[in-house]
């Protein structure tokens, strides 16, 4: 009976194996409710089914043109996030998305037109240029003319773009009309290029699937520049992605790991006892620091690593509870303070705009439900996660690399269409 | 399209697991669940009377809401709901407009959700014996209740069940509690407590039972096997969430058992103490993380909203926002509020929850309170600790305390609602009103038979609507089953707001009985039974809730002071008077049977069946009186059948001098108890008794030396003149035989000599 092993519970990859099976709407609630109910959580497991189901929109909701399809991704993309308005990542999958086939369909088009007009719409770098040509391409008259009324009744995709491009005045107005293209604009074949269009939108969307399941190795690829010989680190509740970082540095450096847990956890020792033994097999020696009493160790501590939930635009981060504690003691003590982060993770929304980054979670994980006096009697409000702000944060790295602050703009408009920034809103 | 989704969801299964498992493995691998979604209990009476209870809104959301997250969050695929005729249109409707759940839903978690009916329902028992004969459940299923809140998973207890079925067929049963601490706990069922004997090795569960605090005998009765356990617990700390893993096999001891109705007090205790009989072993999980519990009475709708709004449920809070539609959006201070909610600047509110387009005016406070859809609050309005559902319209200045306001609920400006009040759908309060504090108001629009009040102005004001709720005493239909039995009502504990035994309409007088009872440890069984002994028996049986087992106490202490054995008592008596009375038999084996089944079953001591006798040929003596004379009455009694002689001096008597002089003793008590009940005249009591000792000494029953030991007993002149007048009649009976003694011995001497 080794199947019972397994046990009922849905989860990510109870999740991931039904969804050949089912329709898109069964999926997509599916993920909705594994969301509501945080049985699937974690921004690389949000992550990860996030873009299996939009890989199912592509393949499977019925699209004929580009606007169509980017309505579509940008439709489930919106409940996804709603469902779980506290994973930033999963915006930003959704935005990779939109901007991949907004990339794929230019290069269709650019090859319908022998390429000769344009290359990338709407690239940031390329702004100059592609306004330039979109224009002439687009709509009847040349020269560029983004005035709002001779635009928006004609919205096609090239027209809307460039709107953006020109006057960033009211992005989320030029997406609102939900009326098909004209097809005076996009000279897109309905059919072939449509399927063509499709199966390069899922290899893209693969693609970006690669990169997360990589991510973690690439950047735990970085750890042997950033630890050193008789380094203390002092790494808070360690995730995948931190434990892999230090045991790529154990097989190379000889260092003292100190393990915060935030919360009492119930596990107590047990506590990450998996990551102990890959390290002391390591040879590294390994220090538990149950909560709060981090501050003793800091002045010893060389470095203090980070896990993040998700980094904003402005370099603050979003991480678990209990972390802008350890950064601020860090800052104390000037220790420098490093967030691991897939570039997945990186928002372009700014701390600003994330209306409630702290989620507030179960109260048992601070007081004992058995302790029926404090359960009445006592308010208990445990975070989940809360906003690290960007002057305590030191370092990034991402599996592209380490990033200072200044650089995260870069890294943000390599990765996302102008277009698709404001994407929740829309 | 039902059909075609269920079969969807098995070729999920398959594909699950089609790789790894054979054929019948495929079938285990779907879970199923059976929701009973009725309770057939009036605790939560008014509200039960307009909605069924598993769609009352706790946390503005229907319980069933709850119930059915967990069962998907648990990876359930086939879902059966039980419910009564009464109230299935009702669920089955709101399901049917639910999306998310509707059976053949595309969105549903589950490939099937059926109804079943049961027309004819009476108890749950009713509901688990229809679906074992329905055949519907081909493996181990879930069994929950309606109005169930939880988030534990269920995989490890399914695991380890799986595992004890499989190497052993007769392991039936896993019940999940959840450990809920020594001290009090808020989300532990007040009123009546459960207790589990646990073997902590192996988690079996050894022995189930229910106390509380109304009832006479505060101790458990353990069979002595449990003793032979190396090891074992009593666990009353445990929160029972009625969440139980069941193979079918649970479903075939539900029909063999025609009689049990109610899950924990029938079918669990009746099988753990017929084990021998069934074999069956029945195990618990008891699980400490987590959130379970089942909202079965008001006051545990009250521990767990204040559960939900302190978060412990994660992640089923509101700002989960899982029922579909819900937009709930955490803010400040632990406040959750919908959409097009309007605070007004000057108000404060913490620990709260706001449906949706609520309003809320200036200098309203609001604290650990849910409030629900489209409420209007006026301004300046106090509300702590309520739970207030849709479309309530509270006026200016209004102060809520505690209290649950149905849907539509008025209430006018200026009034005052105190704690434990109970305002049921749209009533309404008049402006200026200040409802009772003690007993809280229960007010409905409707009486406990469902037929509309005529309102109540005292109650409500002028103009207001709404009539203190009484139930309906005859109307059997939603009485509550499960504590028929008990001598004394423990529900009306569970049917208030707040948990309180001075909230008990009782008579003032017996109130200071039950307080005895209350302040002292549950342990002190000795105590607290002698505080119901000396009780005024009058004052005791005037309290409204006592019934039987007051009523026979009372009678009973004046005249043994084993009131363990009062129920022993007086079914011994009335079965030995049948046998004794009736006029087609004349034979007494059958009587004798049954006294003795009776005496085992109850443990009865040699001096209670003693007594048990004695009265009750006592009582046929003094019956026979009315038509003979004393001594032919007391002969017939004696011998009209056979066996019943050599019954008494086997049984009644069954001893040397001392245990004659106590049957005797117990004769004559029994005598003066029927001359003191006026069934018969103070001077044939005597004669009776002398008849009675002289047949039963012709009998050789009682021998000289046992009749003499009582004729010198202390006890036979104590209590008052009628034992010393019932004694005397006697006098000749025993001179005759002292003298016999005499002549006896003097005729020995004279041998001798």
């Amino acid at each position: 009976m080794a199947p019972l092993l397994a046990g009922y519970a849905p989860n990510l990859e109870k999740f991931l194996k039904t969804l050949k099976g089912q329709s898109l709407e069964a999926s997509t609630e599916g993920l909705i409710a594994l969301l509501k109910r945080r049985q699937i959580r974690g921004a690389e497991a949000c992550a990860f089914a996030t873009a299996r189901v939009l890989l199912q929109v592509v393949a499977k909701s019925k699209w004929t043109d580009v606007d169509q399809l980017l309505a579509n991704v940008q439709k489930v993309g919106a409940r996804l996030t709603h469902a779980a308005p506290r994973e930033l990542v999963i915006g930003n999958i959704v935005r990779r998305v939109l901007g991949l086939i907004r990339d794929e369909a230019s290069e269709e088009r650019n090859a319908d037109n022998e390429g000769s007009l344009m290359d990338s719409v709407s690239d940031l770098q390329t702004l100059q240029p592609s306004a330039a040509t979109a224009t002439s391409s687009g709509s009847q008259r040349p020269g560029p003319n983004p005035i709002k009324p001779t635009l928006t009744p004609a919205a096609s995709f090239v027209s809307k773009s460039l709107f953006n491009l020109l006057s960033v005045v009211d992005p989320a107005e030029s997406f609102t009309t939900g009326s098909p293209v004209t097809g005076s604009s996009t000279p897109i074949q309905q059919n072939s290029s449509a399927t063509a269009l499709k199966s390069e939108v899922i290899d893209g969307i693969e693609e970006i699937m690669d990169e997360l399941s990589q991510a973690d190795d690439q950047i735990a690829g970085f750890a042997d520049v950033q630890i050193h010989p008789g380094d203390h680190i002092l790494a808070y509740q360690p995730t995948a992605t931190v434990e892999k970082f230090l045991v790529r540095a154990a097989s190379k450096r000889h260092f003292t790991a100190l393990i915060a847990s935030g919360t009492p956890s119930p596990k107590g020792p047990e506590a990450y006892a998996s990551l102990k033994k890959k390290l002391a097999a390591a040879g590294v020696r390994t220090v538990h620091v149950m909560s709060g009493s981090y501050a003793a160790y800091l002045p010893k501590v060389s470095k203090v690593i980070l896990p993040a939930h998700a980094v904003l635009a402005n370099g603050a981060i979003i991480a678990d509870g209990g972390a802008a504690c350890v950064a601020r003691a860090a800052r104390e003590y000037s220790k420098p303070v490093i967030v691991l982060s897939g570039v997945y993770k990186l928002c372009p929304e700014n701390s600003s705009e994330v209306e409630d980054p702290i989620e507030l979670g179960d109260s048992s994980a601070y007081v004992p439900f058995t302790d029926g006096p404090l359960v009445d009697g006592v308010d208990v409000e445990s975070a989940v996660s809360e906003l690290v702000p960007a002057d305590l944060v030191d370092m990034y790295i991402t599996n592209l690399g380490p990033h200072t602050r200044d650089h995260l703009d870069d890294i943000l408009a390599d990765h996302y269409k102008v277009e698709d920034i404001d994407f929740p809103l829309q | 399209m039902s059909s075609k989704q269920g079969g969807k969801g098995a070729g999920a299964g398959k594909g699950k697991k089609g790789a790894k498992g054979g054929a019948e493995e495929k079938r285990d691998d779907i879970l199923q669940a059976v929701i009973i979604a009725d309770s057939f209990q009036d605790r939560y009476a008014p509200f039960s009377l307009e909605k069924p209870r598993c769609l009352l809104p706790l946390a503005n959301t229907p319980m069933i809401e709850y119930t059915l997250e967990f069962l998907a969050m648990n990876g359930v695929q086939e879902v059966f709901i039980y419910c009564s005729s009464a109230n299935t249109d009702e669920v089955e409707a709101y399901i049917y407009n639910s999306s998310r759940w509707r059976n053949g839903s595309k969105i549903s978690p589950f490939s099937s959700l059926e109804f079943i009916r049961v027309s004819d329902a009476r108890s749950i028992g009713d509901f688990l014996r229809d679906l074992d004969k329905r055949a519907l459940i081909s493996s181990d299923f879930i069994l929950v209740h309606g109005d169930l809140v939880a988030n534990v998973s269920l995989d490890a207890a399914l695991a380890k069940h799986r595992a004890r079925r499989e190497a052993n067929r007769e392991n039936c049963m896993t019940v999940i509690l959840r450990s809920a601490g020594e001290d009090d706990h808020r989300t532990k069922t007040h009123g009546i407590t459960p207790h589990f004997v646990v073997e902590p090795s192996t988690t079996r569960c050894l022995h189930y039972e229910e106390t509380h605090p109304l009832q006479a005998d505060h101790y458990l009765t353990l069979d002595p096997d449990i003793l032979e356990h190396k090891e074992f617990e009593i666990r009353s700390d445990l929160i029972d969430c009625g969440i139980d893993i069941c193979t079918p096999d649970v479903l075939a001891l539900w029909s063999e058992s025609f009689d049990y109705e109610l899950p924990r007090k029938n079918f669990l205790h009746g099988v753990l103490k017929d084990h021998e009989l069934n074999g069956k072993f029945i195990y618990t999980e008891i699980v400490d993380q987590g959130y379970a519990a089942r909202a079965s009475n008001l006051q545990m709708y009250d521990a767990i909203s204040k559960d939900i709004l302190g978060r412990w449920t994660y992640p089923l809070v509101p700002d989960s926002n899982l029922v579909l539609g819900n937009s709930y959006k955490m803010t400040k201070n632990g406040v959750c509020v919908e959409n097009g909610v309007v605070i007004a600047p000057n108000a404060t509110i913490t620990e709260s929850v706001l449906g949706h387009r609520s309003s809320l005016g200036s200098g309203s406070s609001v604290s650990n309170s849910i409030i629900g859809d489209r409420c209007k609050i006026g301004k300046n309005v106090r509300i702590e600790n309520s739970y207030i559902w849709d479309e309530v319209v509270i006026e200016d200045d209004t102060q809520i305390y505690h209290s649950v306001l149905a849907d539509a609920v008025r209430v006018g400006k200026k009034s005052i609602i105190p704690e434990g009040s109970l305002l049921s759908y749209g009533v309404s309060i008049a402006p200026g009103t200040q409802l009772p504090t003690d007993p809280a108001a229960r007010i409905s629009l409707k009486q406990g038979d469902g037929s509309p009040a005529t309102d109540d102005a005292s109650l409500v004001g002028e103009n207001g609507k709404g009539a203190d709720f009484h139930e309906s005493a005859s109307s059997d239909y939603d009485s509550d089953s499960e504590d028929e039995d008990f001598g004394t009502d423990p529900s009306s504990l569970q049917k208030s707001l707040i948990y309180s035994l001075e909230g008990l309409n009782i008579s003032t007088s017996s109130i200071s009985t039950l307080a005895t009872h209350t302040s002292v440890d549950s342990d002190e069984v000795e105590s607290q039974v002698n505080a119901l002994q000396n009780a005024d028996p009058t004052k005791s049986t005037t309290a409204t809730a006592s019934r039987n087992r007051l009523d026979s106490l009372s009678a009973f202490s004046a005249f043994s002071d084993d009131s363990m054995t009062g129920a022993f008592h007086t079914d011994a008596v009335n079965g030995l008077l049948d046998s004794l009375r009736a006029e087609d038999t004349d034979d007494f084996d059958g009587a004798k049977l049954e006294f003795m089944g009776l005496r085992l079953a109850n443990n009865a001591s040699d001096s209670s069946m003693r007594k048990a006798i004695a009265v009750s040929f006592a009582k046929r003596a003094a019956e026979l009186t009315s038509t003979l004379d004393p001594a032919k009455a007391a002969q017939r009694a004696l011998l009209d059948k056979k066996g019943a002689i050599k019954f008494i001096r086997e049984v009644g008597v069954g001893g040397k001098e001392a245990e004659q002089a106590e049957f005797a003793l117990a004769l004559q008590n029994a005598l003066v108890t029927q001359v003191m009940g006026k069934t018969l005249e103070a001077g044939k009591a005597g004669t009776v008794l002398a008849a009675l000792l002289q047949q039963l000494y012709s009998h050789d029953v009682l021998e000289e030396d046992g009749i003499l030991a009582w004729w010198n007993d202390g006890r036979a002149v104590e209590g008052g003149e009628l034992m010393a007048t019932v004694r005397d009649k006697c006098r000749v009976l025993v001179e005759w035989l002292e003298n016999a003694d005499e002549e006896e011995s003097s005729e020995e001497e004279s041998d001798d000599e």
